[in-house]
């Protein structure tokens, strides 16, 4: 795609970028393309920030993206939003502890009521907990035997689990010659 | 108040297999088995025959696409990623190349880009003549079902001849398209497929958007309004039939978009029938894309980028990066967010389906107050797909 006037487009962005991060200085952002930005906020300023966005017209919460970085012991949380207002994509990133009993976020429910599914959505697959969404302990996708395992997660083993869930290795009975399913 | 086990045991005796909750009230388990639902439960507590409260329960279809991409090399998830959306399969393949081609920094070739154009579309057409058999189903209106079946048939004839495949067509690859596009002959075919079905709209109209039946059925249901919609991350035919006029190709050009000219329906009523009128309107505005497609011709160039380390695919490294893309399919924003960590594999793949937002929180808000009869067609004025929201 042939585009001109690439240099005048991501100005646009940078605009919106100065505008929020004038009232956010705890936040740091930058222009990633044109119609793509983005921000790192800490995981305790998250609410004032959504909040923020909000109030400057990003209204489609698209997802909550968490990413499992092991080797830094964190989980990253990536909330991405359109705003159809200003035609720009946004992510919002932030960095939690990834132990089970330290993963935990305030919820974002009440800014995005959206945020409800992609939080029960994280929780399952993720073991991040959402301060405030009563719905975390609802069944989400995941059955009741495979809560607590969160399969998303880097060191979750497929192999072993599929083996063990699957009796890959046991097909056989006790004299090891009838075939069992 | 009576007791609950007196009245389960005074359904039984009735022959009824319900759960009464109390005096009037009894709950119902609707789907997976059901034909409406598509492998998708939602549980209903009936009063009569009103729904009190709805509770979606999804998860039949979760098959870990997200992890299993995680252990297979680039271009091999292609073929496991496109099964997230049955009905335009080359949606999920579309998004995941374009996020990869981002990372690496690929310019996709203009006859690359044409074909992948034309393939969405052709999607698109054929996900909308599916939709159609579905509501039509739904509201009782079989003729026009077989019929959007037996044209949807030509398009699936068309993508067999191109990419070897009927459903799951696994074309869109990374750095372009997997095979060129077979002859000349193909194109004069798909100009008169679309032709043929463009002289058939009228006939649906006769007997589905225009028929008293499906305005008696539809309207005034499952209404809801723009600022409901906007919160609840409604993106698609659902959003702009509240009256917002977002559109991914519009909004954010991809491919050729830019160049070709088309309107974006918008009605305000919000209720299922514009719902369904808006995805109407649209398969008009999808085969005039394609005959302008058409008219345009495939510019002549590679199919692929040229580039030494595709031939090696297994160890095909991506560099680390990551990158969100989205394109407008029929159901909404189908999004997909990749990261990569310099690997032969994907660090993370997460797929956004538009379903996550309708055949949750918005589906269990309008199903509310309605009849046990319109939650069928609630649930297809949504088209509400599933494996999305699964995955």
């Amino acid at each position: 795609m042939a585009n001109g006037q690439e240099g005048g487009m991501s100005m646009r962005e940078q605009a919106i970028v100065d505008k929020i991060l004038e009232k956010a200085p705890y936040a740091e952002g930058k222009v990633r393309r044109e119609r793509r930005i983005e921000f790192t906020v800490p995981a305790e300023r998250i609410r004032d920030f959504l909040t923020l966005l909000k109030k400057n017209n990003f209204e489609l919460m698209l997802q909550i993206t968490p990413v499992d970085w092991p080797n830094d012991g964190e989980i990253e949380l990536i909330y991405q939003i359109w705003s159809v207002t200003h035609r720009t994509h946004v992510m919002v990133r932030t960095r939690i502890p990834r132990e089970l009993e330290k993963a935990r976020m305030p919820t974002v429910k009440d800014i995005y009521p959206v945020a409800e599914t992609y939080e029960r959505d994280a929780h399952d697959f993720f073991g991040v907990y959402f301060e405030g969404n009563w719905k975390m302990e609802m069944p989400w996708i995941l059955d009741d035997t495979e809560q607590d395992i969160y399969p998303l997660r880097k060191d979750f083993d497929m192999l072993q689990y599929v083996k063990k869930k699957y009796k890959i290795l046991d097909r056989f009975d006790e004299n090891k010659d009838n075939y069992v399913i | 108040m009576v007791a609950q086990s007196e009245l389960i045991k005074e359904a039984r005796e009735n022959g009824m297999d319900l759960l009464p909750l109390d005096k009037d009230t009894y709950e119902l388990f609707f789907g997976p088995q059901h034909m409406a639902t598509e492998n998708f439960s939602i549980i209903l507590k009936m009063d009569g025959h009103r729904v009190v409260e709805a509770i979606a329960n999804p998860g039949f279809l979760h098959r870990g696409f997200e992890k299993l991409a995680e252990f297979r090399p680039w271009h091999t998830n292609v073929a496991l990623l496109l099964r997230v959306c049955v009905p335009e399969s080359d949606v999920p393949e579309t998004i995941y190349s374009m996020a990869v081609d981002e990372i690496i920094g690929w310019e996709v070739p203009e006859r690359a880009q044409w074909i992948r154009t034309t393939v969405l579309e052709m999607a698109r057409v054929s996900s909308y003549l599916f939709w159609i058999m579905g509501l039509s189903f739904k509201l009782g209106v079989y003729t026009a079902g077989q019929w959007a079946a037996a044209y949807r048939e030509r398009l699936m004839a068309l993508f067999e001849q191109l990419t070897g495949a009927r459903v799951y067509h696994i074309y869109t690859i990374p750095g372009g398209v997997r095979r060129d596009i077979p002859s000349d002959r193909w194109l004069h075919q798909l100009k008169d497929t679309v032709e043929y079905i463009k002289s058939k709209l009228p006939d649906f109209d006769h007997l589905v958007f225009e028929n008293y039946i499906t305005f008696k059925r539809m309207e005034g249901i499952g209404v809801m309004n723009k600022k409901f919609a906007l919160s609840e991350g409604v993106t698609g035919p659902n959003l702009r039939a509240t009256g917002v006029p977002y559109d991914v190709r519009r909004a954010d050009p991809y491919l050729l978009y830019p160049e070709l000219d088309f309107e974006v329906p918008v009605l305000n009523e919000g209720d299922a029938l514009a719902r369904a009128l808006i995805r109407r309107f649209e398969l008009e505005q999808d085969l005039y894309i394609l005959e302008q497609l058409l008219d345009m011709g495939p510019p002549s160039g590679p199919y692929q980028v040229s580039d030494p380390r595709l031939k090696n695919l297994p160890r095909f490294k991506v560099p680390a990066g990551d990158a969100f893309s989205h394109v407008e399919s029929t159901k909404g924003d189908f999004g997909a967010y990749v990261v990569s960590d310099g690997k032969n594999k994907p660090y993370r793949v997460q797929i956004r389906g538009p379903s996550i937002a309708h055949g949750i929180r918005v589906l269990e808000h309008l199903l509310v107050g309605s009849r046990i009869a319109d939650v069928p067609v609630i649930l297809m004025s949504l088209d509400n797909c599933p494996p999305d929201i699964d995955r």
